[in-house]
């Protein structure tokens, strides 16, 4: 592409958002162009900014729990994965088995149902209309359970502090089985929609691309990571939560590309229905709540415990002063971290492209401006 | 030859409003007559509150104990108590219970050492005014009433 | 219920906490380092507020910190698994680097602080890294005092970038050499810092609220 075109255009200011539909939220992006050409970006975040690491400060550690559910809404049931873990963590305590299998199963139920979302919004940004019909077909099966076992669709809260308080309904773990047998199928068929569709080809391959080294450098993790070739995952690297006992693969792809980091989702997917399967089938009986006081008060300390959820790395930083309420509570969220390298993945690309690396990074602005 | 007759024969068009017409059985119909017809919420669903009262006496079943009070983490609870001096117990007077903010976490309902304060399955909370989302103890235990949807 | 938590939750305990979280675990760490404890009597005050039970951090990357860098590192301990090392303010960003070139740190998980008002180096900057190639996760921390300018990480690992434009944004740590030093969650214009402690949580720019959205008050 020339530098300049014949015309001598001037560089154009563009804004993008924060009302712009396949911003996925209140984000606003400023493009620098020439012409359709990207010189450069900059995102204007905190529309959305609520301050819950304040609110963290000026409520219990019961009372918190539900709070962080409103972060990554998409992918509330992680959220509170993330953040019970952490309180167990300063606690040393450690959930049952039990619970710590209903977790497993719901959080990849969860990891479904985020990636459905993200899916049928990409595919919708680029064009393609249908799948988000399909996807949120699939995804309000997956609410269903939620809905059944906690009283809640979106934001759950449905486990607490050492465990669970719920214990899963008649016909739970029937009911997930049909859900994997049901899902991947789909998965597949979603795949015949997109993967080869030539439009769906034409407009991801080659675009945003980010190297296994610039992954790294900006601190990007979950799946944009893996399909720049690095094959990490929480869930294996350091597994929490019962993660080491299931068998699964970490897929991974090599371009780093928007293509890729599509076809590392959908594999995910289905990764994510063999975790199910293993935890349903060897669901433990048992206890469901650990040895924790009605009173929650951490010794003086402090703790970071990060899980793999949807978007990637999901940190606590909480720090305890011996008191019933978190002296600092610090969230490490992976869309605000991924958000980052939005500007060295669009750079030289076209206006066209910034939309599909936005829909491919899979953020949730609710993470990101907190 | 085959592909011709396919072609002439609009074989495609007809697969595809198969899938299209396989979908009309009343089994596939998706769509819920929402103010006609309630849809059915999960048992555990977390919607309006409610106080319960005990059907035998009409008594309620609330102890004034204000844990619910304490337990919310919005602070959306008042619990207005008084004691009396006859049983020599705190007897609840007054109850609000704050819609607009609550988050329907079910902290409150956790807390509730007699199942008193209830998280039911009523999910219409609109209301006209602020105000009105700001419930009594009255509306509590009676339940919303919302206007109901003439067909 | 929420603001009048505060003064009995989280106020209480501050008094002597700052100083006590670091002072009776420096022994401790200078007993790992020099053999000739300054005082070791400290931690037997009569009445020992609640302080982080660390121990002592003992690896070959907890030793070579220390070779390299001498007084530098204040302490080097370990918590519920988690290590972490506490380094002087003007060390942070070498350690960093050092742990990025040689002890093969490449991943900057999160860059954040914690603000102990009653402490005389009010604010913990928090630097947590991870290594892909040995699986490990630490914690650099630093106690800066407020108005210290901390060198940026930028130059190291890229995504301090924004990381550290929240921390100035909630905190009020400004990082010097940072190529973009604004607030990045809050308006440009607004005052104060959330995060403090000294920030009440109704507390707002009331000025700001008035001028920008066209209501008396955002609560």
């Amino acid at each position: 592409m020339p530098d300049s075109t014949f015309l001598d255009s001037t560089e154009l200011v563009l804004n993008m958002g924060p009302q712009h539909p396949s911003t996925h939220g209140v984000l606003r992006v400023i493009l620098k162009l020439d012409g359709e050409k990207v010189l450069g970006t900059e995102c204007v975040i905190g529309y959305l900014h609520r301050g819950v690491e304040k609110i963290a400060e000026n409520r219990t550690y019961a009372q918190f729990n539900p709070y962080v559910d409103r972060m990554d809404y998409v992918a509330a049931v992680s959220n509170g994965l993330g953040y019970c873990l952490a309180i167990e963590k300063l606690l040393n305590v450690e959930a049952p088995p039990r619970a710590q299998a209903v977790r497993v199963i719901l959080t990849e139920l969860n990891r479904i149902a985020s990636h459905l979302l993200w899916l049928g919004t990409h595919a919708l940004d680029i064009g393609a209309i249908t799948p988000v019909f399909y996807c949120l077909r699939e995804r309000e099966e997956a609410l269903k359970i939620f809905e059944k076992y906690c009283g809640a669709r979106l934001t759950t809260h449905a486990f607490r502090i050492g465990g669970l308080l719920y214990e899963t309904y008649d016909g739970f773990e029937q009911e997930v089985r049909t859900f994997c047998d049901m899902f991947l199928p789909k998965v597949d068929e979603y795949e015949e929609l997109l993967t080869n569709n030539r439009i769906w080809v034409g407009r991801l391959k080659n675009v945003g691309i980010l190297n296994a080294d610039e992954c790294k450098e900006y601190g990007v993790t979950g799946p944009v990571l893996r399909a720049s070739g690095v094959k990490w995952d929480l869930r294996k690297a350091q597994p929490y939560s019962g993660y080491e006992k299931y068998d699964f693969e970490i897929p991974t792809r090599r371009n780093g590309d928007t293509y890729d980091r599509y076809m590392v989702r959908m594999e995910e997917m289905r990764q994510a229905v063999r975790i199910m399967r293993q935890a349903v089938d060897g669901l433990p009986e048992g206890a469901i709540m650990g040895k924790v006081g009605k009173v929650i008060k951490p010794a003086m300390g402090e703790a970071y415990v990060s899980i793999e959820a949807p978007k990637g790395e999901l940190g606590y930083y909480v720090v305890s002063d011996n008191s019933t309420q978190p002296y600092r509570v610090r969230v490490r969220p992976p869309s605000f971290v991924n958000l980052q390298a939005l500007d060295r993945m669009v750079r030289g690309g076209l206006v066209a492209d910034v939309v599909a690396v936005i829909g491919t990074l899979d953020i949730v602005l609710g993470e990101i401006d907190r | 030859m085959r592909n011709l007759l396919k072609k002439i024969f609009l074989v495609d068009l007809f697969q595809g409003l198969w899938v299209t017409f396989r979908y009309q059985h009343p089994r596939n119909i998706y769509t819920e007559q929402y103010p006609a017809e309630r849809p059915k919420v999960a048992e555990r669903y977390r919607g309006a509150p409610r106080l319960n009262i005990n059907p035998d006496n009409g008594e309620t079943l609330c102890i004034a104990c204000n844990l619910c009070a304490l337990a919310c983490p919005e602070a959306l609870i008042v619990v207005g108590s008084e004691r009396n001096e006859a049983t020599r117990r705190k007897e609840l007077t007054t109850f609000t219970y704050d819609t607009s903010r609550c988050m329907f976490c079910g902290l409150c309902e956790d807390a509730c050492p007699v199942d008193a304060l209830e998280l039911t399955q009523d999910f219409e909370l609109a209301t006209y005014t602020r105000e009105g989302q700001i419930w009594d103890r009255q509306t509590l235990e009676e339940g919303p009433r919302p206007t109901p949807y003439k067909c | 219920m929420a603001d009048e938590q505060k003064p009995g939750g989280s106020e209480a305990p501050p008094p002597g906490k700052g100083e006590a979280a670091e002072q009776p675990k420096k022994p401790a760490a200078d007993a790992a380092a020099k053999p000739a404890p300054p005082k070791p009597a400290a931690p037997a005050a009569p009445k020992p507020p609640p302080v982080m039970a660390a121990t002592p951090w003992e690896s070959d990357l907890a030793r070579e910190l220390k070779e390299r860098f001498g007084d530098l590192v204040r302490e080097t301990s370990t918590y519920l698994g988690q290590n972490f090392v506490v380094v002087k303010p003007e060390a942070a960003i070498p350690v960093l680097e050092y742990l990025k070139l040689d002890g093969d740190f490449d991943y900057l998980v999160d860059v954040t602080a914690v603000d102990w008002p009653k402490r005389a180096e009010r604010f913990d900057l928090v630097y947590i890294v991870y290594s892909f190639s040995r699986n490990e996760r630490m914690r650099v921390k630093t106690f800066i005092a407020d108005g210290f300018r901390p060198e940026t990480a930028v130059g190291v690992h890229l995504t301090a970038n924004w990381l550290e434009r929240e921390v100035f944004d909630m905190f009020g740590i400004e990082f010097a050499g940072h190529p973009d030093m604004r607030r990045i969650l809050l308006p440009e214009e607004w005052q104060g810092y959330p995060l403090r402690k000294d920030y009440s949580i109704i507390q707002q720019d009331q000025a700001w609220v008035q001028a920008n959205l066209n209501i008396e008050s955002g609560q």
